[in-house]
């Protein structure tokens, strides 16, 4: 139990990446060393959402670039979380101080297509509209083209990037092998029915414990069982084709994902760790052996497959259980890209567009998920991970990207980009707090939030939309 | 501006008139001049800014007497205004021939450093706050929609209004009673008067509630419960263990130091501490209880009662360094005479506890009511985000989480700032409490 746990970034902004690794470090800039940094480069300040182990290994590779890289000067600082990030960014471009790079998360997406300056200028750049064209710039190639399907899918619009795709991960399920078999309960369950099945074996033996499974009251969770239902979540096929201006909160898929939640709450198989957003908490229980199921983010397979290690039982990974008898839908990525900031002068521009497809070269994409568990950003690097035999080593690191591969190409499983969808998430998860803790009738609940979810959107939609 | 805007303001005007007239005993036309003038632009004061957008039809009934209510209170301060100034000043009475400014600008000059700070830290975030909660505003767009007064309205939604109706008239109805016990200065009836200003509070506080939405309640209800709980549980425990502290036993100095650290700690790092403690899965007590008892502790997250408890318990702690620094310096100005007079017409430790001590600390239990109120209102958020994040169910989701969490989550600065002056008006009532109180009801000895 440590106090870096407890105050892990379970934070109300709905970040997708837990923090579970106890290491550390100062929000505040981390100046390379090196003697570089005193000439005439180029600053280029960049703004990360991390402050745990993620922060000090993009302290290193901003070390390597402003060694190989001639002519800029990468400073990294990290933030608590990503809005803090947005916020201190917009009110820094206000103040007339920008940085150039800011890391901001998938749900919003559509929140930083739009932002605008107090000038009435965008405040982030496009991507592909500042590379124009080129394959390297600064001497560092654009990886842009060889980013894997289910990110270049969650990212482009119109075929066009907006933004350098960095960690992806997708939800994955994760099971103590050792408790599981301990209990008889064999095989891995693919569908809500056979994670019940399972659950009710398991909780009816001699090895059962105080309950079966866990997840985070994420609404990224939501999301990714409803697109594995192949249904949306706003129209205009999930804000793809035009700007969604109406969410689906009360859909049949979402009622029926939460009522089979509520029954495996009411039959005491799931544990409701009472907060939302919880990734610590559902952690713990997991690496505690409180549960043999997690559902989690892959971005911490790395840490969670350690955990069986050092706790002595076998982590296995695999897909998120999805609803019987359903086929035609798939997961969903989750995670951030990194912002270039409009109207930086050209050579900041151009360092920032090199710093962004520096961090997601073969090396540092391989390197990066290797560290964490987010997916490996690029086919280069998935492909030399498999040549070298690391995925055969390392089974679970192959589910996320497995997983998202085997997603069909549709608008549901594409994601949604909704305005206003950090407050629409917390909506949903508020909703379902009160069908798991009070006991509500999950369509009357869902329902009410439809109703502020749609006026959160409104709201949204009459200051950024049309005219 | 519309008709009916123009009404308003003149019966604002005439009440204006009305009451000052009846303040003095002669009926001078400027006094009338100046309670119409209090009163008409105090109501304007408030009503057009908003561009008299409560009297539009685009808004519903609700923001009409928002709107109406605004203008009631806007006239009501400005009445208030025109008496100050134009009553006799009673200060001058007293001979402060003494420390008066010959020159007329070298106060400003001397202040000026002190104003420039209100004014840049203090009065120019309120006034933009006031601006921003009647727009649609949002961090990341400089585009801004008038909403007039909806922030404010869409928190309200009486679902029983008769029962509002029956609290505030109840409320109004003992405040009344108390002026004219005041009034008539019946002294035998001083119990009495406490009672009826008792319940004339609560049931005003309880009116309150039920003027919100269901939603609203939740957090009306759950900061008044965090509230009074910190405040009532704060103070008796405080002044017990500064009582029990003060006793002359020897190492005294040493364990009262002791005692103050908890006030040296961010109400985060409460929050941190006793979450290793109370957790349910993973806590100290938990383990505890486990390998003794061989029964886990309940889980304070899922549950609200406990909940509250632990958020109020937590606050408790982080205050009660606070609280006893205050009571411990108060103990030692009680003179102890008084106590050994007690002591010789034979009051017990229980009658000299409750009968001299008590009253004689009476300033400073008013005082700290204040701050621990004020401590409750604003400070409890980060205790709070570390052990409940406002859950289960919103049940420990006080005002101030609601703000931090309205804001944060949307970027939205025209709700976040409408609640803030919601919170803002709580604590304007408690201060005007505060200075309407003391010297009145508290003895200073």
């Amino acid at each position: 139990m440590t106090l870096a746990a407890c105050g892990g970034d379970d934070d109300s902004e709905g970040g997708d990446e837990p923090t579970t690794d106890d290491a550390t470090t100062d929000a505040t800039a981390d100046e390379p060393s090196g003697d570089e940094a005193a000439g005439d480069d180029v600053v280029i300040p960049v703004w990360v959402a991390f402050e745990d182990y993620r922060l000090d290994w993009t302290n290193d590779v901003a070390d390597a670039f402003n060694e190989q890289v001639d002519g800029y000067d990468v400073q990294i600082t990290g933030f608590a979380s990503y809005n803090d990030a947005f916020e201190a960014a917009i009110q820094a471009i206000n103040s007339g101080e920008p940085p150039a790079v800011v890391h901001f998360f998938e749900a919003a997406t559509q929140e930083a297509r739009d932002a605008i300056s107090n000038d009435g200028e965008p405040v982030f750049a496009d991507l592909e509209a500042i590379i124009d064209g080129r394959t390297e710039v600064a001497g560092v190639p654009v990886v842009l083209d060889d980013v894997v399907s289910a990110a270049s899918t969650y990212y482009q619009l119109d075929g066009s990037y907006t933004s350098m795709p960095w960690n992806t991960s997708s939800a994955i399920m994760f099971l103590n092998r050792t408790l599981l078999d301990a209990a008889g309960v064999e095989g891995t369950p693919t569908t809500w029915q056979e994670l019940e099945a399972a659950c009710a074996t398991f909780m009816a033996s001699d090895a059962a414990t105080d309950s079966c499974v866990t997840w985070p009251n994420h609404s990224w969770f939501v999301e990714q069982d409803i697109a594995l239902q192949g249904e949306l979540l706003a129209n205009n096929d999930n804000g793809r084709s035009g700007r969604a201006d109406e969410v689906f909160i009360d859909s049949d898929a979402m009622v029926d994902y939460v009522t089979w939640w509520k029954g495996l709450a009411d039959q005491g198989y799931y544990t409701y760790t009472g907060t939302q957003r919880d990734w610590t908490g559902t952690y713990d229980l997991f690496a505690a052996q409180n549960v043999p199921f997690l559902l989690y983010s892959s971005s911490d397979t790395t840490a969670l497959t350690e955990e069986g290690v050092t706790g002595g039982f076998d982590v296995e990974a695999a897909f998120l259980p999805h609803k019987d008898g359903v086929t035609d839908g798939g997961a969903l990525i989750g995670g951030a890209t990194n912002w270039v900031i409009n109207g930086l002068d050209e050579s900041t521009q151009d360092g920032a567009i090199a710093w962004v497809n520096f961090l997601s070269n073969p090396e540092n994409a391989a390197s990066w998920h290797q560290t964490t568990g987010y997916i490996p950003i690029t086919e280069t690097a998935v492909a030399n991970l498999e040549a070298e035999g690391y995925f055969d080593e390392n089974p679970n690191q192959r589910v996320a990207s497995e997983q998202l591969a085997a997603s069909p190409d549709t608008p549901a499983t594409t994601g949604a980009l909704i305005g206003n969808f950090v407050a629409i998430r917390d909506v949903i998860t508020e909703a379902i707090e009160s069908v798991l803790v009070n006991g509500d009738d999950p369509a009357e609940r869902l329902a009410a939030a439809q109703e502020d979810a749609q006026a959160l959107l409104d709201e949204y939609n009459l200051l950024f939309g049309e005219g | 501006m519309p008709i009916l805007a123009l009404i308003v303001l003149l019966v604002a005007a005439v009440a204006g008139a009305a009451t000052l007239s009846r303040v003095g005993t002669s009926v001078g036309p400027l006094r009338l001049l100046g309670g119409a003038l209090g009163g008409g632009l105090g109501a304007l004061a408030v009503s057009a800014p908003l561009d008299f957008c409560t009297f539009s039809d685009e808004y519903e009934t609700k923001d009409f007497v928002f709107g109406l209510v605004l203008m009631a209170l806007g006239a009501a301060a400005g009445i208030a205004a025109a008496r100050a100034v134009l009553s006799p000043a009673k200060l001058s009475s007293v001979e402060t021939s003494h420390g008066v400014w010959r020159s007329r600008w070298l106060p400003w000059v001397l202040l000026s450093p002190t104003l420039a700070v209100l004014i840049v830290f203090l009065y120019w975030p309120a006034l933009r706050t006031i601006q921003y909660s009647t727009k649609l505003a949002r961090l990341s767009n400089p585009k801004r929609v008038d909403r007039c007064t909806y922030n404010f309205t869409e928190l309200v939604g009486p679902s029983r209004p008769w029962l509002a109706l029956v609290l505030a008239g109840l409320g109004i109805a003992g405040i009344l009673a108390g002026v004219m016990l005041d009034r008539r200065g019946m002294r035998a009836t001083h119990n009495a008067r406490s009672v009826v200003a008792a319940v004339s509070t609560v049931a005003l506080l309880s009116a309150l509630a039920f003027v919100f939405t269901d939603d609203y309640r939740q957090v009306y209800v759950v900061t008044m419960i965090i509230s009074v709980g910190t405040v009532v549980g704060g103070l008796a425990i405080s002044l017990g263990i500064a009582f029990i502290s003060y006793q002359p036993i020897r190492g005294a100095s040493v364990y009262r130091t002791l005692l103050i650290w908890p006030y040296a700690v961010s109400p985060p790092i409460a929050g941190i501490l006793f979450f290793v403690l109370f957790d349910a899965n993973t806590g100290i007590i938990d383990h505890w209880t486990t390998s003794l008892l061989d029964t886990g502790l309940a889980d304070y997250r899922t549950n609200a009662v406990l909940a509250q408890g632990v958020v109020i318990l937590a606050s408790i702690w982080k205050t009660l360094g606070y609280n006893l620094l205050f009571y411990v310096a108060g103990l030692q100005t009680i003179p102890p005479d008084q106590i050994e007079a007690a002591m010789i017409d034979g009051a017990t430790a229980w009658q000299r506890f409750r009968h001299i001590i008590i009253p004689a600390l009476s300033p400073i239990t008013f005082f700290l009511i204040v701050t621990n109120l004020t401590y409750a209102f604003f400070e409890t958020y980060g205790t709070i985000d570390y052990l409940t994040k406002g859950g289960p169910a919103g049940q420990t989701n006080v005002a101030m989480y609601e703000i931090i969490q309205v804001f944060n989550t949307g970027g939205d600065l025209g709700r976040g700032s409408a609640q803030s002056m919601i919170l803002f008006a709580g604590v304007v009532g408690l201060t005007m409490w505060q200075f309407r109180s003391t010297g009145r009801r508290v003895s200073y000895g």
